[in-house]
This record gives C-alpha cells, sequence and structure tokens, in this order.
C-alpha cells in the first residue's frame, strides 16, 4: 500500500472538512457558541447549489457561487432569528440552541424536499502518475504509484483559494482586523470603537458562505439529502476543536489531521477495524484536549 | 387518503378506549385461579380492541398497522414500500375488501430505532386496533423479539432480511395451534438464501478469490455472511475484507486498502447512497476487478452515477421475480411517481397475503390471519395473483395459493420466502437480465428445516 | 410557584419520596410474587410502555441533573453510561444470546456490576476531563459517547453488533403471572427505585454537601478560595451520575430482555437534556416533571396523526420539527426551564 496515495486522500478529506470548519470555528471565536445546526447549513448550500444548477443554465461555478451567497443570507437569517437575541446568556443555552434548530431544520428540509438523495451531474477526469519509485519501510510503501482526480484538484484548490482569501480578509481588511480584535477581547474592541454587532453579523455571512461553498463540495463527492450536513457535523467540531477553537488557521490544521487520521487509520488499521476510523478522529481529539486543553492553536480550555 | 386515516383511527382509538375502560373496570383485579384465567381475560380485551367483533358478518372496520422509516437512517427507502402498501390496499379495496370491509392502514413513524418501534406498535396494536403488523426492519425485530412475541399479533414485513430470522417466526407448519408460532412472517428472501445465488454465479463465473467491502450495519454484514458460507463451502476464498462506515465523503482509502490484496472479483454491500460514492470513488481510482453487488444495487440510479466503469458488474436479486411481478408493477407505477425498490414487491405480497388471511378466516382477529397465513400462501390452492381473484377463489368454497409479485410467497415453517434470484448485468447504461437461477435450485442451497 | 413545590411530597430530606419508593416497591412485590393478577386496558399500554421508560430515564435525569444542575458539568455523552451499565448487566447475564457474549450469572450480581462498570468509566472519563471548560466538557463527552456507541456496533464477538445481546433474563416477567401484571409490577418497582433515587440525591444535595457542589457552580474562585478542593467534588458529582445511568441502563436491560446499539442513540442524551431544562435545572422533582412533559409531548404527538391535515409522511416530518422548536423556545422564553430558579441558575431571564 502506498502511503503518498493514502495522503493524498487524506488531504482531500481534510479540505472538505476545513473549509467549513473555518466557518464553524470563526462563529465560535466572535459569538462564542458550539454551532450543532451548522451542519444543516451545509445542506442548505447543496439544495441552494442543486437548484440552481438544475434549473438554471448557468455552468456549475455559477452555481456555487450561488449557493455560498445562498448560504450567507441562510446564517444571517437565522442568527438574527435565533442567536442574535439570547447571545447574552453564554455558551451552553446557545449550544442547545443550535441543537433545536438543527432537528428542526433537518426535518424542515426533509418535508420540503423529501427523502430521496439526488446528484450533481459532474465529470471526472483521473491523472494517473507511474514510474514513482516505491521506498519501502516493512510492509509499507513510502511513494509509489498515485492518482489524482480533477475534483481532487477543485476540492483542494477551493480549499487553498478560501485560505487565502481568508487570510487577505483577516489581516487586510478593516472588517477582518476587527474580527480577530473581537476574537481576542470583545470588550477592549468594544471600547476601541468597533461595532460589535455589525461584527458579529458579518461572521454569520462569512461561516455560511463557507458552509455553502463546503456543503456543494460534499454534496458533488456524494448526494444532497437532508442528512447531507448532518453526516458531518461530529468531523467538522471535531477539527474545530483540535486546532484550538475560535483560531481559523488552528481549523485548517485540525482538519487535515482528522482527514489525515481518517485515511490512514482506514488504510494501515489491523483488519476487522478500519470501521473505526471514525472513532480514531474522536479519540485523537479526545487525547488532544487532555494533553493540551487548548487545542493546537494556544488558548486556554481548562478552568482548574 | 391521510383523512381516511385520520377518521378511523379516531373511530378506533375511541373505541379502544371505550371497550378498554369497560374490561378494565370488569375485572382489574382478579386471583389467578385456574391458570389461564388471567390471560384469557386480556386476550379477549385485546380482541375486541382490534375493532373485528366476532359473530359473524363483517366487522366494521379492519386495521392495518404499518411502522415505517419516514425518518432517520434508512428514509429514502420508505416511499417505495409506502407506495407499494398503499398500491396493494387500493388494489383490495377496490376488490371489495376481505370480508367486504375497507382495510384502512395506519402509517407510523419509528425512525428505525427499536425503542421508537416498541411504542409504534403497541400503539398500533393496542390503540388504532391494528389486527396485522407490516413492517419492522431487522434492527428493530431482533432486539424486540420476546416483545413482539407476547404481542401475539402477526408481523408481516417487507424488509428484514437478517440470518437471525432464518429459524425463527411462521406457524413451524401448524397452522391451527397458535401455542409453537412465532408471530414474525417475511416476505422478502433472507439473505442466507438468495446471497447462494450470488455466490454460485461468481464461482461459475470463474472467480475463485475476491474482495469484500461492506457497510457496518446489520443488513449489510448478514448480506456478505450469507454470500461467504456457500462461497467458501465450494472452494472460494475471501483476499480481502474491510468494512466501512455509511455516508462518508469519501472510500477512497478503503479502496486502497481492499485493492492492495490480489482477487479478481469484490464483492459490494452497501446501502445505495453510500454505495455510489464507493463505486463512483473506484471508478475515478481505475482499480478494476469485476464488480459483484447486492441485491439493493441493482438499480438504475446507480448506473446514471457510477457511469461505463460499471459495464459488466452484475446484481443478484431475489426480490423482482415472482410469478406476477407485471400486476404489481403495473399498480405500482400507477399510484405514484416513488421508484421502485427491492423491499417494494416483499410489501404488496404482504398486504395480498394478510388479506387473503382474513378472507378465508372469516374474520379479522390477530390469532384468525396468523392461523390463515399458512394455508393462504402454500398448498395445493387455485393459484391467484391479485386479492380480487382470491376472493372470489374463496367464495367459490376453493382454497387459494397466492403467488406473489417478489416470490411465490410460499412461507416455510419459519415463516420464510423463497424466490428465484435474477442476475442483472450493467450494460451501457443500464441492467439487463442475464440469468434466472430457478427457485427449486435456490432452495438446494440450504438445509431443510433450516431456513 | 411552581407546581412541583405542592407535589404531596414536598419535605426537606426526601423522606416522602423514600416513603412513597417503599409504597411502590412493596406494591410490585406483591403483584410480582402472589398469584393476584390484573388486567389493564389494551389501550392503556402505550402509556405503560412510555411510563415504563419516564421512570429508567428518570434516574438518567437526576444523575445528570446533579453533574449538570448542581455542579455545572456539562456532559453530553451521557447515554454513554446508560448503554455501558445496560450492556454490562446485559453480557453478564444473558443466557446464550444470538451474538455477542453472554455469561449467565445471576442477574443481581450482573446489575451491581452493570453500576460498578459504569462508574468506572465515569471515573475515567472525569478525571481526563473535568477540568476542562464547559463547552468543551461538553464535547468530550459527547465524542467519548460516540467512540462507545462505534465500539458497540464493530465488535461483534464481543457485543453482538447491530443485533445486540438477547436472551437477557427479565426478572419481573418471570415472576409475574401474566403480562398485564408484569407491566404493571415493572412500573411501580421502577417508579419505586426513581422515588428512592430522588429521595437520596435530595439528601445529598440538601446536606452541606450540596452546598458545596452549588457553590462550584456558582463561582469555582470562591469556592476554592475557601478551601475546598474543586476538583474532588467535580469528580464525585460526575461519579455519581455515571453511576446512576449504569443503574438506569441496568434495569433497562432487565426489563426489554436485550440491548442493542439503537437503543442508545444521542436521542437519549438529547431527551433527557431537553427533560432537564424544560423542568429547571437543579431542582429535583422539576427536572423530572421536566422529562415527564416532554416525554408526554412526544407521545401525545403521536395521537395527532389522526387529527392532523397532513399525510403520515409529512406528519412524521413536522413532529421532529415541533419538537425541535419546543427546545429553542423553552431556552429563549424559560431559560431556567418551568420549574427552575433562575437566580441560583444565574441565568437572565
Amino acid at each position: 500500500m502506498g502511503l503518498l496515495q493514502n495522503v493524498i486522500f487524506g488531504l482531500v478529506t481534510g479540505s472538505y472538512i476545513a473549509v467549513a470548519a473555518i466557518g464553524f470555528t470563526l462563529v465560535y471565536g466572535i459569538v462564542n457558541m458550539i454551532n450543532f445546526a451548522y451542519g444543516e447549513y451545509l445542506t442548505v448550500g447543496a439544495f441552494v447549489g442543486l437548484l440552481t444548477a438544475g434549473t438554471l443554465p448557468v455552468p456549475l461555478p455559477v452555481a456555487v457561487l450561488v449557493a455560498m451567497v445562498g448560504g450567507g443570507v441562510a446564517s444571517l437569517v437565522l442568527a438574527r432569528l435565533f442567536f442574535t437575541p439570547i447571545n447574552h446568556t453564554g455558551p451552553v443555552p446557545m449550544l442547545l440552541t443550535s441543537i433545536g434548530l438543527g432537528i428542526a431544520l433537518r426535518n424542515l428540509i426533509r418535508l420540503v424536499a423529501g427523502r430521496n438523495a439526488r446528484y450533481f451531474d459532474t465529470e471526472t477526469a483521473t491523472f494517473r502518475l507511474t514510474g514513482v519509485p516505491d521506498v519501502s519501510v516493512g510492509p509499507f510503501d513510502l511513494l509509489g504509484d498515485f492518482f489524482v482526480t480533477s475534483e481532487h484538484l477543485v476540492v483542494v484548490g477551493c480549499a487553498v483559494g478560501v485560505f487565502l482569501a481568508l487570510h487577505g480578509l483577516l489581516t487586510r481588511t478593516d472588517v477582518g482586523i476587527a474580527m480577530r480584535a473581537m476574537g481576542d477581547d470583545e470588550d477592549l474592541a468594544r471600547v476601541r470603537g468597533v461595532d460589535t454587532q455589525r461584527i458579529r453579523d458579518s461572521v454569520w455571512v462569512l461561516a455560511g458562505v463557507l458552509a455553502g461553498l463546503a456543503g456543494v463540495l460534499v454534496a458533488i463527492q456524494t448526494n444532497v439529502s437532508a442528512g447531507t450536513g448532518y453526516s458531518h457535523i461530529l468531523q467538522i467540531l471535531a477539527a474545530a476543536i483540535l486546532g484550538g477553537a475560535g483560531s481559523p488557521y488552528g481549523a485548517i490544521a485540525g482538519s487535515y489531521i482528522i482527514g489525515l487520521v481518517l485515511s490512514l487509520s482506514t488504510a494501515f488499521l489491523p483488519g476487522g477495524m478500519a470501521e473505526l476510523s471514525s472513532a480514531m478522529a474522536f479519540l485523537i481529539l479526545v487525547v488532544v484536549l487532555l494533553v493540551k486543553p487548548s487545542g493546537l492553536a494556544a488558548r486556554e480550555v481548562r478552568e482548574a | 387518503m391521510a383523512s381516511d386515516n385520520g377518521k378511523t383511527t379516531r373511530r378506533a382509538v375511541l373505541k379502544g378506549v371505550g371497550a378498554g375502560g369497560l374490561v378494565g373496570m370488569a375485572g382489574c383485579l382478579g386471583v389467578e385461579g385456574g391458570g389461564e384465567g388471567g390471560t384469557e381475560g386480556s386476550g379477549e380485551g385485546t380482541g375486541t380492541t382490534g375493532g373485528s367483533t366476532s359473530g359473524g358478518g363483517s366487522p366494521d372496520s379492519i386495521v392495518f398497522g404499518q411502522p415505517a422509516a419516514q425518518t432517520g437512517q434508512w428514509d429514502f427507502l420508505q416511499p417505495g414500500v409506502s407506495q407499494a402498501t398503499d398500491a396493494a390496499l387500493q388494489n383490495i379495496n377496490d376488490a371489495g375488501g376481505p370480508l367486504d370491509t375497507e382495510v384502512e392502514l395506519v402509517r407510523r413513524d419509528t425512525g428505525v430505532n427499536p425503542q421508537e418501534a416498541r411504542t409504534v406498535v403497541t400503539q398500533l396494536v393496542e390503540n388504532d386496533g391494528a389486527s396485522a403488523i407490516l413492517g419492522l426492519f431487522s434492527s428493530e425485530i431482533n432486539p424486540l423479539w420476546d416483545f413482539l412475541q407476547e404481542q401475539r399479533t402477526p408481523v408481516v414485513t417487507p424488509w428484514p432480511g437478517s440470518t437471525f430470522l432464518d429459524t425463527r417466526g411462521g406457524d413451524k407448519g401448524t397452522p391451527e395451534n397458535l401455542d409453537d408460532d412465532e408471530w414474525v412472517w417475511r416476505t422478502v428472501v433472507g439473505d442466507t438464501v438468495h446471497t447462494a445465488g450470488n455466490a454460485k454465479r461468481t464461482l461459475d463465473e470463474g472467480y475463485e478469490t475476491i474482495g469484500v467491502i461492506n457497510g457496518n450495519t446489520e443488513g449489510e454484514r448478514s448480506y456478505v455472511e450469507g454470500f461467504l458460507a456457500p462461497y467458501e463451502a465450494e472452494g472460494g476464498s475471501v483476499a480481502q475484507r474491510v468494512e466501512v462506515g455509511l455516508g462518508e465523503s469519501s472510500y477512497q482509502s478503503a479502496l486502497e486498502r481492499l485493492f492492495g490484496a490480489d482477487f479478481d472479483a469484490f464483492l459490494v454491500s452497501l446501502p445505495q447512497e453510500s454505495a455510489i460514492t464507493m463505486l463512483s470513488d473506484w471508478a475515478d481510482g481505475g482499480y478494476g476487478g469485476q464488480p459483484v453487488l447486492s441485491d439493493t444495487l441493482g438499480t438504475q440510479a446507480v448506473i446514471d452515477q457510477v457511469g461505463d466503469a460499471l459495464n459488466g458488474a452484475w446484481a443478484a436479486s431475489p426480490g423482482q421475480s415472482g410469478p406476477n411481478y407485471d400486476t404489481f408493477e403495473q399498480a405500482f407505477q400507477s399510484a405514484g411517481d416513488a421508484e421502485v425498490n427491492a423491499w417494494s414487491p416483499p410489501a404488496w405480497d404482504a398486504m395480498h397475503v394478510v388479506a387473503l388471511a382474513i378472507e378465508r378466516a372469516g374474520e379479522a382477529t390477530p390469532e384468525a390471519i396468523e392461523r390463515n397465513l399458512g394455508p393462504v400462501s402454500g398448498g395445493e390452492g387455485t393459484a391467484v395473483s391479485t386479492f380480487a381473484e382470491g376472493k372470489e377463489a374463496l367464495a367459490n368454497g376453493e382454497e387459494v395459493n397466492f403467488e406473489g409479485a417478489a416470490t411465490p410467497t410460499n412461507f416455510t415453517r419459519h415463516g420464510n420466502v423463497f424466490g428465484s434470484v435474477t442476475i442483472s448485468v450493467a450494460k451501457n447504461g443500464e441492467f439487463t437480465e442475464a440469468e434466472v437461477i430457478p427457485a427449486e435450485d435456490v432452495r438446494g442451497f440450504v438445509e431443510e428445516g433450516e431456513y | 410557584m411552581s407546581v412541583a413545590d405542592r407535589l404531596p411530597l414536598g419535605d426537606a430530606a426526601g423522606n416522602g419520596a423514600l416513603l412513597l419508593g417503599a409504597v411502590c416497591v412493596l406494591l410490585a412485590a406483591v403483584f410480582a410474587l402472589t398469584p393476584l393478577v390484573v388486567s389493564l386496558p389494551g389501550s392503556l399500554y402505550v402509556f405503560f410502555e412510555v411510563a415504563i421508560l419516564f421512570a429508567v430515564y428518570g434516574v438518567l435525569v437526576l444523575g445528570l441533573d446533579l453533574q449538570y444542575g448542581h455542579t455545572g458539568l456539562v456532559n453530553f455523552g451521557h447515554v454513554a453510561f446508560f448503554a455501558v451499565g445496560a450492556y454490562a448487566v446485559a453480557m453478564l447475564s444473558a443466557r446464550d444470546s444470538f451474538a455477542g457474549v453472554s455469561l449467565g450469572l445471576p442477574w443481581p450480581v450482573a446489575l451491581a456490576g452493570g453500576v460498578v462498570v459504569a462508574a468506572l468509566l465515569g471515573a475515567a472519563v472525569g478525571a481526563t476531563s473535568v477540568r476542562l471548560r464547559d463547552d468543551f466538557l461538553a464535547v468530550a463527552t459527547l465524542a467519548t459517547a460516540e467512540i462507545v456507541h462505534s465500539l458497540f456496533v464493530s465488535f461483534e464477538g464481543v457485543f453482538g453488533g447491530n443485533v445486540g445481546i438477547g436472551s437477557v433474563p427479565q426478572p419481573v416477567s418471570d415472576l409475574a403471572g401474566d403480562a398485564d401484571t408484569a407491566m404493571l409490577a415493572t412500573l411501580l418497582l421502577f417508579g419505586g427505585v426513581t422515588l428512592f433515587t430522588l429521595a437520596a440525591v435530595t439528601r445529598l444535595t440538601e446536606a452541606p454537601y450540596g452546598r458545596v457542589l452549588r457553590a462550584i457552580r456558582a463561582d469555582e474562585l470562591v469556592t476554592r478560595s475557601v478551601g475546598k478542593s474543586v476538583l474532588t467534588y467535580k469528580m464525585q458529582s460526575f461519579v455519581y451520575g455515571a453511576a446512576l445511568a449504569g443503574l438506569a441502563g441496568g434495569l433497562f436491560a432487565l426489563y426489554t430482555g436485550a440491548v442493542a446499539p439503537g437503543y442508545f442513540t444521542i436521542q437519549v442524551t438529547v431527551t433527557v437534556w431537553i427533560g432537564m431544562l424544560l423542568g429547571g435545572a437543579a431542582n429535583h422533582r422539576g427536572v423530572l416533571a421536566g422529562l415527564a412533559v416532554i416525554m408526554g409531548l412526544r407521545l401525545l404527538s403521536r395521537f395527532a396523526l389522526g387529527v392532523m391535515p397532513l399525510s403520515a409522511d409529512a406528519f412524521a416530518s413536522v413532529r421532529l420539527v415541533v419538537v425541535g422548536l419546543i427546545l429553542v423556545a423553552v431556552i429563549r422564553y424559560r431559560p431556567a426551564g418551568l420549574w427552575g430558579d433562575a437566580e441560583e441558575l444565574g441565568v437572565d431571564t
């Protein structure tokens, strides 16, 4: 088995998760809540994308943009309706509200869209690299022949694009700098004249846009149904927490760790345990919380 | 249909409460005298609640209960079964209904959760007055086994393939004697049997070493075990087996692991959605090899999504080769726009066999249905394909033998059915029937009395 | 102002609950052990079923309330301890299960074993996680529950996979004369156990010990500054809660006669959490009442199928949408719950 090939798979999986995990973790950092309904934001994005691609004569990239806008709008509306009014109550009530909202949204989508899975119509090309030498260590090959598909490249490309855009946003724009300031110390930011509500709204929109993109990416690889996003929420959450909640750069690192763990443990765990790969991801999360409770990026989460 | 449901449900509830209340007041406390006294009392209470008072003539209503997967992990399978059930209901009621009474169907959501299923079955039996249950998955039946036995209401279900039911359920070949009955019947062919057909084909095609990739749910595991038992017994061997979770965004690492071993063909047992993701990954990765698909994957959606790479892959389906599949298909198509899946024809069969059991019994109590499921499904009687034919034959004093859509619906002593297995091969964008392994041959794969 | 306060068992140390519990257990024994039989109206079976489940979940919610309501520990993996208790009891006591391990020990031994195993898991998770901040503890416990769930599904040889463990002894059914009597006896017995639990946690929290727990919840720093080992108290509270969940799991296994992963989904955690918040955390009788409300709503909403102008398909989804929105509404408009003390919980109303 080629290690390199599995690393590629892990990086692709990590890229899906990363796009979503950034949105998740930004909300965590600025609004100070774990949003359990975030998986449904992905689902909404996937449906908007599918509907656009299916009804309008536009190419897929345009449909993706529409899905991102749709995700952003949905996120802002939901935040205004459900989260902003209880902003002051603290993390636990907000977490529980998001659980309730998630149940409601998921079933509402099922009610409206029905139960059948739908598919994006895409073509995939495969690029193969042969003649790569095996570098054997015991039973494993470190290199070996490998392939990538156009889908892989699109996903990783989107993720890298998001990372660059995000970095630019956070370091070069007023809104981004204000976001970082608020993430560090909200009171201080308010004293310095930051309109905290406006920043919160921008974060909600940004999170929704990213969820829309992630939703379509996941949907192209799998399908669109009421459970599309929900089935990935735990991985997104694990990646965000692993990276140190609130830190977008940490979330990126956390996502790739989760992606690699999923892929490598599926490939290399002893027989009969391969399906435990998702449990492995959680095990890593628990271990990281114990060893370095602040996550990969430093922020204290331990109280005593 | 919904409002019809509503009316009867309400009526049945009211009546149930009324009747129950009386029984409750009359005999709430008693001392166990003759041993049977207490049981007898409660048994009668159930009968009355069943909305089918004995005493000749037509009962005012007959209710069937259908626990359904309207939410949860398997919700995408329900539309095909609901539509088949509704089509059968229409068909039965158009022919006048059993005992000239209209059948009402109450469908309630279990989310395929055993806890919910327990509540739903209780509610269907005791409050809605259902005299038969026409649903339940393996993962609900197995943990609820003892509970279902206590209900003493026949469960005729199109869902479960689990080997757990191979030697459980049915009337044990003694229709009149209820003491040995195990109350659960399935109109879908058990995994042990049709997987054997698939295994035979795999060996016949010369594939003696295979890889296996399957989901970690009961249906998927049970399918693989059913396949491997005859396959290995006949000299085949497994090079690598990989279990995966359902609904993952990518199965590429699992495939990489699978194809690290050396084999010619590989068996896929996953629910359709996950299988499509997995097979697309497989096609993109260009792994090659002969795909052998589990019964549920022989659908157009799989070919449409995976594409030409699937050419030559075959699926062995047990459920669509009953003698009267065409009758079913016609009724199904005119009942709505859901897609036929592997459990649709069995759902049609389940409705018919229960309705015929009532017609033959002359009453609609759970016990009467249980006693008559065996007789109307097999034996020497006139072969019938619809309820109307059966009703007519029974009126003429003949015995009937219902021949279904999925299988000939001849229940074994354990309440299982056999059917021929159809091998369909993917070619140029559709599955075409390549071979039919007759029911008699399939029957040879399993020992007498073990199924 | 609260309804719970006016219940006829409102005394300081839970003596009323203890007495009522004893009466229930005694009555249960009368029905189970003597030839006396009852017959219940069939239309009420479904209510009895749910009432028995309520008694089991009642023990769960009391344990959870000890952790969250009194000590402030956000345990979002409560179902894991419930499941571990149930599986331990099932595997220790089952005879010839279709799948998985079955050791055939007497059920009282198994029940004790189940409580111990759940408490040990509680100790292990607690030792490593209770020092985490609220929401991170939630994530750590949630992850634990997911790991436990996937272990049960994956290791077929030990845990029976999706089929689970069957052929678990059902002591009450075996003793009672018939099904109706068994149902009533089970309800009385489990109700008694729930009341005993209520009495026990009431005593615990009325004692000075309970004041320390609430002080930790209100302000940890202050509590530490007066010389209390916050961590020890937190640990104890967490383990008590886990042991209670194990007890509930054991009772559940001995009632259903089988355990399977499908019984132990995140749904259970969500139900007890909603019940606790609805009733008002830190109020023992309140959380039981809250649980009764949510379970009652779920059950009664099933009967609404007949009167709603919806197809059965749509109804199934609508029902869950409503359940989700109720949770949202309660947190928004009654953050302290229906019977909770807003001031003590430190929430704004």
